[in-house]
């Protein structure tokens, strides 16, 4: 069957054919990575060396030309269409949180440029805050390896950064987006660069008005005749409400190499952010007589020093320093009413953090690394609702986290990698967290890479400040999450004259315990408790192939899937509670995506799939009620680039269609999510 | 043929395009149990129960009507044949028809001047209806009959954040009285002829959280008693329960109850001679007594962990005096309802909707 693929892919290298033939071909070149028959195409040099400080590391790299695709696009966006994360989401410019593997948010740990970005007080990060075109480099790191970078990441870590534009000169970029629903997106770029600077600084502001129209079948109006008899009745077409953004990002990095002492770097990132929170789709109120928004800025800095006084040895010393101010506001303003406000909670947030990191190989063989880092937090929470008034807390948390890790290549296949962590919060210590990898190279050709990974775990989760501190509800007697996790995996990576791909396939199995959940009490608020035991398992897969043809055609594809049962093994809290034994609420048995994309000379065809199988709404996973599950989710965008070269000027011109098919959906209960809708964007670079 | 598997795949409809509407005919006595469902979760439902049968039937407002009920499903009422059901956070007040659970009329924010969070509803006559609010200070009235507006009337109490909200409504002669939840120890007295709030009570502990009158013209209330904790407090967190003569406004008894984590609730015996209180377990005593019982008429079943069932709300059968008592499990799954007798007996259990929280007994 392989031997058939071959010879059939090998006779259209030289053949013209149509473009949905080769992209049908394209397609099923998953199917290929077994193969071992592709001796009669050209070998070339792979790329990519076998580094020691990625033993048994189970990553996903989404590189510049990924993140850097769509200027409308938030990390959220990119998550969802390049990897195999469960993005959970209600639209463009709604609060997006990532998990890993069936876990929560808070078990996803996000670094921009080496400093923590997930909230102190909720541990979550907001990724559609987060624009694409701000970061250069994406590393999504599975389940254990995320200790490589940091602890807590029960699920695994997101580490994003960006990085030094290497040129001559000043050059600058502008991206004009204008789309449906009233949307508008601008991206300013400006770069300095000569043997020593590197400067840059980007701009983005996107509005919109969000106002979508779609049917909304959660309600139904009747029509009636003069004795009030119903007549007919239909589901009213209704606008999204409360959907509108205003999101500004700026950001600025300076990077200058010293003759002698490395490089030194400084990136500082402002936003300002003002949104709607989209009505329900069961909401009758006006949205003429409410006001329900949610407003943050932000600044976050990061300096940075990067050395390597001998071949040996290497340093990475950096500080930084955030600072966050975010408010909900909710109100009425009725005509002829004074203004009702029901609910204004604001809450500032600092934080400031030093790290050093120092590599070290005494050996051809050996890497040892040490990681020493402090970070303060400092939370004021403040609260106006019907719950609570006045401060919900006003605290520091000084935290501390030493790691020390070795990596040695027993023999020219086997590699293996120890990581020992102790991490400190306030004054409390958690136990110690040691971690194990290893990684055998199968096939090591100078095209071909074949590696099996594997590792083993303990992590620890230590409680978020509002965990332990908001009032009312913080429980200052929460155990930080326990989380025991081993994987394995192959790791494939084949690049030929025409024809490459990058494959990883991975198994893991995860038990978190003392799991900290906030459930209602009978006083009308929410307290966090250590109630929840759930194990974890699964398998992740993806797969790049690429082929480049003839006469200015290439084609690349990638597919991520993710099989991810996250099972309550909790006790019963009691005989009526059926929830052991059951998925967790809103995390899908599976997740798939698959970006295809054909270029001919300067045009671009691009086509973006992804899928989640269906989610439970209720801990019983029970379907029978009607709100208990929302349908699998399917969703296709696509898009249509051509490039301009006029002398030194570049300009682009880029159409994306998104929801192709039009699909009437939810992700999330009472969300219902636009139909087909359009953006067109113009780029100029100098 | 995997693209046109995606394709296939994607064209799809990944939502729910409504359901052919239900017929019901339920003539004879039954059991409306509503479902509260999750906040911002759209998801609070309708159940109706069959005594005789033993049946129950779940989701039947979406059933019967192809429409959900909305977020927040707050209170039930049951008068003339109509069920009027208030759905707190989408702001709207439906009425259906008691026997074929199709929608006779709504009554939304829209309409109204002041109403926002739709709670309870008293009937003070055919043709005029109370409606009390969790964040308006105003107490909104309609014609239940033509689901039209009336009037406001004011509460006079600040309304910012919160603050004041109207709860429950019980009418005594010519009065109805509200009792004042949200970060307030007030019971306000409505005069129903002039619709003027013209007097308030004020309670040694605060968030007057249930009320019911007795057969003897007694109020009864229950507090929360607000929270409090190591580091932060809004009263105490001890309940307290109230005996108030309505007749002259004042405050006959007053006793602080455990305060053990539990929700409270207040109900009466058909004749209104026997109260009973929900505070983690449920408790029975004669309306001449002078304090609660030490032990539980009905003892909340505890799981193999030792936790308890978390009672959500209480509902007394008019016409027989049984007991119907809701379990909210973990909040986030179907509830359950067990069925007593008047004397304590279980009789039977269904599962219904989440977190079960009001009765109305046709």
């Amino acid at each position: 069957m392989c031997r058939y693929h071959v010879i059939t892919l090998s006779r259209y290298y030289d053949g013209a054919f149509g473009a949905w033939r080769l992209l049908f071909l394209l397609l099923l070149l998953p199917s290929f990575v077994h193969c071992q028959s592709l001796t009669d195409m050209h070998e070339v040099q792979v790329s990519a060396a076998r580094r020691l400080s990625d033993t048994g590391i189970q990553q996903t790299t989404l590189d510049t030309a990924v993140l850097h695709r769509n200027v409308a696009m938030s990390m959220s966006d990119i998550l969802t269409q390049h990897s195999s994360l469960f993005i959970k989401s209600y639209g463009r410019a709604t609060e997006s949180t990532a998990e890993f593997r069936g876990t929560s948010p808070a078990h996803t740990q996000v670094l921009w440029n080496g400093m923590h970005i997930n909230s102190p007080m909720l541990g979550t990060v907001d990724f559609s805050t987060i624009p694409a075109y701000f970061v250069d480099e994406a590393t999504l790191l599975h389940g254990a390896s995320s200790l490589a970078a940091t602890g807590g990441g029960l699920g695994g870590a997101v580490v994003l950064s960006t990085s030094p534009v290497r040129q001559h000169g000043l050059s600058a970029q502008y991206i004009q987006g204008v789309g449906s629903y009233t949307t508008f997106d601008q991206f300013l770029r400006l770069t300095y660069g000569n043997s020593r600077w590197s400067n840059s600084t980007r701009v983005g502001y996107a509005t919109s008005a969000g106002d979508f129209h779609y049917t909304n079948y959660d309600k139904k109006v009747d029509v009636r005749d003069a004795d009030g008899n119903i007549t007919s009745s239909y589901h009213p077409t209704e606008h999204n409400r409360s959907g509108y953004f205003h999101d500004l990002h700026a950001l600025h990095e300076s990077y200058y190499d010293t003759p002698h002492a490395g490089r030194i770097g400084l990136a500082a990132w402002f936003t300002h952010s003002l949104r709607g929170l989209p009505f329900l789709s069961v909401d009758y109120r006006d949205d003429a007589d409410f006001t329900n928004e949610h407003q943050q800025d932000a600044i976050r800095a990061v300096a940075m020093w990067q050395h390597s006084p001998a071949a040996t040895w290497s340093l990475d010393v950096r500080g930084g320093y955030a600072w966050q101010d975010i408010a909900y506001d909710y109100y009425t303003h009725r005509s002829g009413d004074a203004r009702n406000i029901i609910t204004q909670s604001q809450s500032y947030s600092q934080q400031a953090f030093v790290q050093a990191k120092a590599d070290f190989m005494p050996a051809a063989d050996w890497l040892l690394s040490a990681r020493l880092g402090a970070t303060y937090n400092h939370v004021r929470s403040y609260d106006r609702t019907p719950f609570h008034i006045g401060d919900n807390y006003n605290r520091g948390r000084m935290e501390g986290a030493l790691s020390l890790s070795a990596k040695y290549r027993v023999t020219r296949r086997l590699a293996l990698s120890a990581i020992l962590r102790e991490e400190l919060y306030a004054t409390d210590l958690v136990p110690l967290i040691p971690a194990l990898f290893a990684d055998y190279s199968i096939v090591s050709s100078t095209k071909t890479q074949l590696i099996a990974k594997a590792s083993v775990a303990r992590n620890y989760r230590y409680p978020t400040m509002d965990d332990l501190y908001f009032q009312p509800g913080g429980n200052p007697d929460l155990r930080p999450e326990r989380g025991f996790t081993y994987d394995g995996g192959l790791e494939l990576r084949h690049h030929d004259k025409a024809f490459g791909i990058e494959a990883n396939v991975s198994a893991f199995d995860s038990h978190i315990s003392d799991w900290i959940l906030w459930t209602p009490n009978v006083h009308g608020f929410w307290q966090p408790a250590n109630i929840k035991r759930v194990h974890n398992y699964g398998i992740e897969a993806t797969a790049s192939p690429s082929l480049t043809l003839p006469r200015g055609w290439k084609a690349d594809v990638t597919v991520n899937y993710a099989y991810t049962p996250s099972i309550n093994r909790s006790d019963d809290l009691d005989d009526a509670d059926t929830s052991r034994g059951k998925q967790l609420v809103y995390v899908p048995l599976h997740s798939a995506n698959a970006t295809a994309a054909l270029s001919w000379k300067s045009w671009t065809l691009r086509y973006l799939w992804h899928s989640y199988s269906e989610r439970f709404t209720t801990t019983s996973n029970d379907v029978s009620r009607i709100t208990g599950r929302l349908k699998p989710y399917y969703m296709s965008d696509v898009m249509l680039e051509k490039d301009f070269q006029l002398r030194r000027t570049h300009i682009a011109l880029k159409g994306v269609v998104y929801n192709l098919l039009d699909s009437e959906y939810v992700t999330v209960l009472s969300r219902p999510m636009p139909g087909r809708h359009f953006e067109v964007f113009a780029e100029i670079r100098l | 043929m995997l693209l046109a598997a995606l394709v296939l795949l994607a064209a799809c409809s990944n939502s729910d395009p409504g359901t052919e509407e239900e017929p019901f005919d339920t003539a004879g006595p039954g059991v409306f149990v509503l479902c509260e469902g999750n906040f911002n979760a759209g998801n609070a439902t309708l159940s109706y129960y069959d005594p005789d049968s033993h049946t129950v039937e779940n989701a039947v407002f979406y059933r019967a009507n192809d429409r959900r009920l909305g977020d927040t499903g707050q209170s039930i009422t049951l008068h003339s044949g109509t069920a009027y059901i208030a759905v707190e956070n989408s702001g709207i007040i439906w009425a259906i028809d008691a026997t074929t659970f199709r929608v006779r009329g709504q009554l939304t924010t829209g309409q109204t001047q002041h109403m926002t969070n739709p709670r309870y509803i008293h009937f003070v006559s055919d043709t005029r209806a109370y409606v009390t609010d969790l964040y308006a200070p105003y107490i909104t009235v309609f014609n239940p009959q033509t689901m039209e507006y009336c009037a406001s009337i004011a509460t006079e109490q600040p309304a910012a954040y919160g603050y004041c909200s109207t709860e429950h409504l019980v009418q005594y002669g010519t009065e109805v009285f509200t009792n004042c939840w949200s970060y307030s120890n007030k019971l306000l007295v409505v005069d129903t002829q002039h619709e003027v709030v013209t007097d308030s009570i004020c309670l040694s502990s605060w968030q007057p959280k249930s009320m019911v009158l007795d057969a003897r013209g007694k109020l009864w209330v229950v507090t929360d008693g607000g929270y409090a904790t190591d580091e932060d407090s809004f009263s105490d967190n001890i309940p307290h329960l109230y005996r108030i003569d309505a007749a002259t406004h004042t405050i006959e008894m007053d006793q602080a109850l455990d305060t053990d984590e539990g929700s409270v609730e207040l109900a009466t015996s058909p004749d209104g001679t026997v109260l009973y209180l929900i505070n983690n377990d449920v408790y029975r005593m004669d309306i001449t007594a002078s304090h609660v019982p030490v032990r539980p008429f009905i003892t909340a079943e505890r799981g193999n962990n030792g936790l308890r069932h978390k009672l959500y709300g209480i509902g007394v059968n008019p016409a027989n005096g049984e007991l119907y008592i809701a379990d909210a499990v973990d909040y986030s799954q179907a509830g359950i309802v067990r069925r007593y007798t008047a004397d304590g007996t279980l009789i039977d259990q269904f599962r219904v909707g989440i977190n079960p929280n009001g009765f109305a007994f046709k």
